[in-house]
């Protein structure tokens, strides 16, 4: 199979300009793996991260199974509280290294390159989630394994194919959201550092990470129909620990899976609409991609 | 070959008589002491101040400062409530002045490598800083004082809260104000203290360790008695936990505004016990233990930061910018 990036010569600009699908869909490919690379080079040559993102994150975790052993709580519940730690890892990246990041990119001055590159800026996106990844995955499983041997968490799961898809539409619908919030951090400019700082507690409370969102009543059912984390944490815990006390008062986890389609779905559209406007911006406009200052 | 000199500094005293003509002032160069640190902190806290707070209207910066402090204590709360079915007034009361003093920490320890972060990744303002005649980190003390206030203030308004709201037993006529006067000048001091030991590391790492007071922040929270008693860590956690000043602190304050809540450092397993023989800490032990851990903490601080300072001068860490 011949390359599509041998350099042919072609009649007119329009007809260079002209891509097959295969090309397209290969250099979309490309701007992933591109993206993704600094990420995980990065995360090799700055090693000072398997101590702060890792062992120290999970020590913030390990208070509140303290808290729950010191209140005398159910082992299921010190499952919850490792369960919501290890996804903390997910929404942590999702904000911090995906929602504002074209912010932050228009600052180091990379994001006018990224509108002028050959490649959807979903690509660019979806490249930076898939280098975050590395990083979120060997949190979270790290989270899992230290709370499976030091704590003692029992999972208990019936339905593991459920509970994989669950956890995979949960990142699909997290990292739509992120895609839907890095174009929104750009427009707002200086606030989405303080937007971001915005959306960890009071998300965390309104997810119920550390105890049963259907303990929050009306606010935890608008917390499930509206942010991922909320709904599959919920499913992902009535799946990993099945018949466990204080887990009422939510959807199944079969009509959470749904819930996560239509968000996953709902969130990439979104972000594909606000992406192609914002490009449309950058080039008709000139000032959305440059650095201030 | 001759025998090398020492360096002299070149003082307007030791220049040669052609160079101080009128147009040197010899004050400039020698600087005026107090008088210019004073200045370089308070210009340091005024632009903190600005940065933190002139990116949107008063109304939306009193939520963004009370929401984070507030959902922290919420999240406590919810927990305690959900296992004891909210009868249990005295340990809710122990969670929310905890979490609510944690909020304030976090402010404290995330504000000075903040501020470092901010300077060199996004503004690339640090390398003109740092070789500005002011004190670095007399600089990056005062950019850090705006979310310390921010911290405070959020900390104490998610205490307001707690009491209004959250069914915390308080009678303001049994506040102990020596005590709480003496914790909050000592815990301020240490906080910072700590932040400044962040700030030394952030000078050393990349871009994406805007997480890393955070994580510090966090770890901390585990060994310090702020949401739960020391005494169901095991004893080398608890060990930990003695030698940091906001295990101390948060006693201090503790005891100085709920007299009846439990001790988070003794009781009867603790090791404190072990150690001491007594069920829980006088009120002049706390302090003092607050200030000796303080000045430990503030030395290890100050070690740190003119280490980190050095070597980043060595290596070109000042004026990096990274990213991934």
């Amino acid at each position: 199979m011949s390359s599509v990036y041998v350099n042919r010569p072609t009649a007119s600009p329009q007809a260079a300009a002209a891509w097959d699908t295969r090309r397209q869909l290969l250099t979309n490919v490309r701007g992933i793996g591109g993206r993704a690379y600094p990420r995980v080079s990065g995360i090799l040559r700055e090693r000072s991260w398997l101590f702060f993102e890792i062992l120290l994150p999970f020590m913030t975790t390990s208070g509140f199974v303290f808290v729950y052993r010191a209140l005398q709580a159910p082992p299921a519940y010190i499952g919850f509280v490792v369960l919501g730690g290890a996804m903390t890892a997910f929404w942590l990246n999702v904000m911090w290294m995906m929602a504002a990041q074209l912010y932050w990119e228009k600052d180091q001055g990379n994001l006018e390159l990224y509108f002028t590159a050959p490649v959807s800026m979903m690509s660019i996106l979806l490249g930076m989630a898939v280098g975050g990844m590395a990083m979120s995955f060997a949190r979270a499983i790290v989270v899992l394994a230290i709370g499976a041997i030091v704590y003692g968490v029992q999972f208990q799961i019936e339905q593991w194919a459920l509970l994989l898809a669950v956890f995979a539409l949960t990142l699909a619908a997290l990292y739509g959201l992120g895609m839907v919030l890095a174009s929104l951090f750009l427009l707002w400019g200086r606030e989405a550092w303080h937007l971001t700082q915005l959306t960890v507690e009071p998300i965390y409370f309104v997810s119920g990470l550390n105890f049963p969102v259907g303990r929050l009543g009306a606010l935890g059912a608008l917390a499930i129909g509206t942010i991922p984390l909320a709904v599959g944490l919920d499913a992902m815990r009535q799946l990993a620990f099945v018949n466990a006390p204080g887990l009422g008062g939510t959807p199944s986890p079969g009509i959470e899976a749904g819930i996560l389609v239509v968000m996953t779905v709902i969130f990439i559209g979104v972000a594909r609409w606000m992406l192609t406007r914002l490009e449309m911006l950058a080039r008709r406009e000139g000032k959305l991609t440059m650095r201030w200052g | 070959m001759t025998t090398p000199t020492a360096a002299r500094p070149a003082t307007p005293e030791t220049l040669p008589r052609a160079f101080v003509g009128p147009g040197l002032d010899p004050a400039r160069a020698r600087g005026n002491g107090f008088a210019d640190t004073r200045r370089a902190f308070l210009t340091a806290t005024r632009l903190g101040w600005l940065l933190e707070a002139n990116w949107t209207d008063p109304v939306l910066f009193f939520i963004y400062s009370i929401a984070k402090p507030l959902a922290s204590v919420l999240i406590l709360v919810f927990m305690v409530n959900v296992i004891s079915g909210g009868g249990s007034t005295g340990l809710r009361a122990f969670v929310v002045v905890g979490s609510s003093l944690w909020s304030f920490v976090f402010s404290g320890v995330a504000g000075l490598g903040w501020a470092i972060l901010d300077d060199r990744e996004r503004y690339r303002m640090l390398r003109y800083v740092f070789v500005s005649p002011s004190d670095f980190v007399v600089v990056i003390l005062g950019r850090g004082v705006a979310r310390v206030a921010v911290g405070l203030a959020g900390a104490i308004i998610s205490l307001a809260v707690g009491i209004a709201f959250l069914g915390v037993d308080f009678d303001p006529g049994r506040i102990d104000w020596p005590v709480l006067a003496v914790a909050m000048v000592l815990g301020l001091w240490a906080v910072i203290a700590i932040g400044v030991l962040i700030a030394a590391v952030c000078i050393q790492t990349r871009q994406e360790s805007w997480q890393y007071p955070e994580a510090v922040a966090g770890a901390l929270f585990l060994v310090s008695g702020a949401v739960f008693p020391l005494s169901v860590l095991p004893p080398f956690a608890q060990a930990v936990g003695l030698i940091s000043p906001l295990s101390w602190w948060m006693e201090g304050v503790r005891r100085a505004l709920l007299p009846h809540a439990p001790s988070a450092i003794g009781g009867t397993t603790s090791l404190f016990h072990d150690l001491t023989g007594a069920v829980e800490p006088s009120a002049a032990t706390v302090l003092l233990a607050l200030s000796a851990t303080g000045v430990l903490v503030t030395l290890a601080a100050t070690l740190a930061f003119r280490r980190s300072e050095r070597r980043a001068k060595d290596l070109g860490l000042i004026d990096r910018t990274t990213g991934s």
